[in-house]
Formats: C-alpha cells, structure tokens, sequence
C-alpha cells in the first residue's frame, strides 16, 4: 500500500477485529516500533502502520498486503512498544486469513506435504531410513566412533530427538554433530522412523489446527516408544 | 518454541508425564558431569554468537525464560576469544530468516532485512559465528555473500562442540 492509495471511510470497521487479543486498540502510534524494526520500508511496511490497520478494521488491505510475510516475527517492536501490545503475534494471525493456495512461497505446501505424509519433503520411509544409516555408516569409519548405529525406533530410549527436513535433504553432513555428540555421552537415544519432521511450519502460517496435529505426532511418538525426555525440535 | 507453545495449548498433560531439555540443556549437562571433554585450543577466534529470537527474546516472554546466559556459557567452554554483538540478548536484530521467510519466496526482502545484522557481525572482526538455530544458519549462509562476508565461517553451536571433543 502506498499514500497513494485512497481509504474509503465507509470501508472502516473498528469493531471487525474485536474478537483478537492483542490489544491491537491501545496503539498510541508512538512509532517505536516502527523505528526498532529491521523490516520498516520493505515495500511501504511498517508495524504502527500494520497495527493501525488492525485497529480499523481494513480487513482486505491487510490480508491481501505482502507486509504479514516480509515480517520475520522476531518481536523486536513488541519489546519496545508502550502499550504492550502483541504485534508479533497479530501478524501471524492476519497470515492465518489468506487462503491457503495464496500463501507465499513454500510454506503452506511444505507444510501440506508433512500433514500427508509426515514430513515437508514428501520423503518415502525407505528413503529416509537409508539416509540415516548410510550418515551413520561414515560416522562409524572415523576413529573414536568405531560401531557407532542410529537407533530408530528405540523404545524406552532416554531421549527422542526430531529431524529438520533439510539435514536429510541437502545438509545431511550436519546430522553428524549432534549424532557424535550422542555417542561420545554415551546417550541412550532415538529417532522416529516415520512422522520424524522437526520444523513446525503451521507456526509460520498461522495455521493452529495444523500446529496441533503436529506437535500431537511428537506426543504420540513419546508415549509409543515410551521415551523418558523429548529434545525441543528448535 | 513451535512445539513447546502447542505442547502448552493442546498436549498440556505430557509436562507430567515427560522430561523436555533444550538443546542448551543437554549440553551443559554433559560438559558438567564430564561426558564429554572439550578441547579448547582449537578454534583460536575471535568468534561471535547470534542471538535466535525465538530461544531468546520470544522465549523470555513466552516462557518467562530467555536463553541468553546459556549458549554463551557453553561457547567459553569451546572458545576463548569470542566477542558479543552489540545489541544482543533482549535487544537482539533478528537474522532476517525467521518467521518462514527463509522459505516464502521474498528473497530480495530477506537480503536486505539482513543487513544492520551483517554490519553488528562484521564490527566484531569475527570470523566464525556461532548459532543455534537451523533457520539463523540458512540466513547467515544464504546472505553473506550479498555482503561480501563469504569468509564468514557460520556454524551451529552443537558443531562447535561437537567439534572441539576429545574423542
Ligand atoms: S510501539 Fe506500540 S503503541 Fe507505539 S506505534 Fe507501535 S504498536 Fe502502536
Ligand atoms: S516482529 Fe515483524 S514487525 Fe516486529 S520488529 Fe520483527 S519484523 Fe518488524
């Protein structure tokens, strides 16, 4: 949106956004937040303005705007913001109202392929085995690790660890820190064979039904292999 | 911090039932009981560590913990010469590869939402930056070319350790 753009009074509703708990309506467009945020200028954007829009009602701008997107969540201006207000977290919930086919980029359809089949890359279970053991075979060539295997499916491990999709895409060389760490502690430790995504891409969004059967999974894995502790995906 | 908030929404029932660490817990807690050694001579520095917002300022208000003391402990044990950025901790500037932009599509967007971060990292005349997040570590490695800091050498902070084991 630019100055340019002209907003008709009678498209104001400022009891549309009611409903969100964010405090959106104490603004006091002090523009603190505006000022401690990296993201102000990219393409006209700027919390206060954002919040502002919230406070009003102007329901279509905002949804169809690209600024919930260019916003990192990174709660800088909430740190600062007088009126305590929750900016982070309303943007997220404004990504929540565009349709789904409209989200940017990869997110949503990442996040569509680990709701079908258990991670964002759509990676068979023979694949993503293979992977695993073939990182855990070169592990094993290096001195100090002699015998070293990935325990998957390990039930009543201590610890269950996750996986982010792309250690078992493009970087799987860093699969090897935590697993030599593991085995230089001795740990008794596992790793899920099927539903094992580590990221949680409902979170970036908004998508809260999504988010639950995600995290539902790391709970069913818990109570399956009956581990002891879960180590936080991120 | 995805997992935990919906652990806390939804699943509320598993904190009686299970153990949770972090990354930073697990490792503190094999250094100190000694399960694993560290060799500290082998990264001369001088290194710098970013803060995530989501281990850090998020953490602290959703949780009422930010990891801050953490990391930073655990990177002495790895490294004696390593600077802090300035701001850090709760004032910390985001990577500009959080909130799912590393993977929306807005590269352009993303580059340069990077670059007050770039500028705090190359004030430090650190060579290597320590992070403990995988989307920090795809930003890092994803800009620094745009800012002509190619030698910057990113690393995760259980890569760190990990690398300075004596085994
Ligand atoms: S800092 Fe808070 S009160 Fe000030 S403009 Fe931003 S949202 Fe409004
Ligand atoms: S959360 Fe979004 S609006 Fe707030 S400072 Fe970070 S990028 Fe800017």
């Amino acid at each position: 949106m630019t100055a340019k753009d002209i907003i008709h009074m009678n498209e104001l509703d400022h009891s549309r956004f009611k409903s969100w708990g964010f405090s959106q309506d104490f603004c006091v467009t002090c523009g603190l937040c505006s000022s401690s945020c990296p993201a102000t200028g990219i393409d006209g954007f700027d919390p206060r303005k954002l919040i502002r829009m919230l406070s009003l009602g102007l329901e279509s701008e905002v949804v169809a705007s690209r600024w919930p997107w260019i916003c990192t969540l990174c709660a800088k201006c909430e740190n600062v913001c007088p009126m305590e207000i929750d900016i982070a977290d309303a943007v997220r919930r404004v990504r929540s109202l565009r349709d789904r086919d409209k989200v940017p980029g990869n997110i949503h359809k990442g996040l569509e392929a680990a709701l079908e089949t258990g991670n964002n890359l759509r990676l068979p279970k023979d694949d993503y085995v293979f992977i695993l053991e073939d990182v855990a075979e070169e592990i094993a060539e290096e001195p100090g690790y002699e015998g070293f295997t990935v325990p998957i499916d390990k039930k009543g491990a201590n610890i269950l660890t996750t996986i982010h999709n792309k250690l078992v895409n493009t970087h799987t060389e860093d699969l090897k820190h935590w697993w030599r760490i593991f085995h230089a502690a001795k740990e008794d430790w596992t790793v899920p064979s099927e539903n094992w995504e580590g990221t949680n891409w409902a979170y970036f969004t908004g998508d809260d039904e999504a988010m639950k059967i995600m995290t539902g999974r790391i709970v069913d894995h818990m109570n399956k292999l009956e581990v002891k502790t879960l180590m936080w995906p991120e | 911090m995805a997992t935990r908030s919906g652990f806390e929404k939804h699943y509320p029932e598993v904190f009686e039932k299970f153990e949770f660490v972090t990354v930073f817990d697990l490792l503190i807690k094999y250094i100190k009981e000694g399960r694993i050694k560290l060799d500290k001579t082998r990264f001369k520095g001088p290194a710098t560590y970013h803060d995530p917002c989501n281990y850090g300022r998020k953490a602290q208000k959703v949780f009422g913990h930010g990891y801050f003391d953490e990391p930073r402990w655990i990177l002495s044990q790895c490294v004696e010469n390593w600077i802090d950025l300035y701001p850090a901790t709760m004032n910390q500037i985001c990577c500009g590869g959080g909130g799912g932009t590393l993977v929306n599509s807005y590269n352009e967007e993303r580059t340069y939402y990077g670059r007050r971060k770039m500028d705090q990292i190359r004030a430090t005349g650190a060579g290597m930056l320590v992070v403990p997040c995988h989307s920090c570590h795809g930003q890092f490695n994803s800009i620094k070319k745009a800012y002509d800091m190619e030698g910057l050498e990113v690393k995760y902070l259980w890569e760190l350790v990990a690398d300075c084991m004596i085994v």
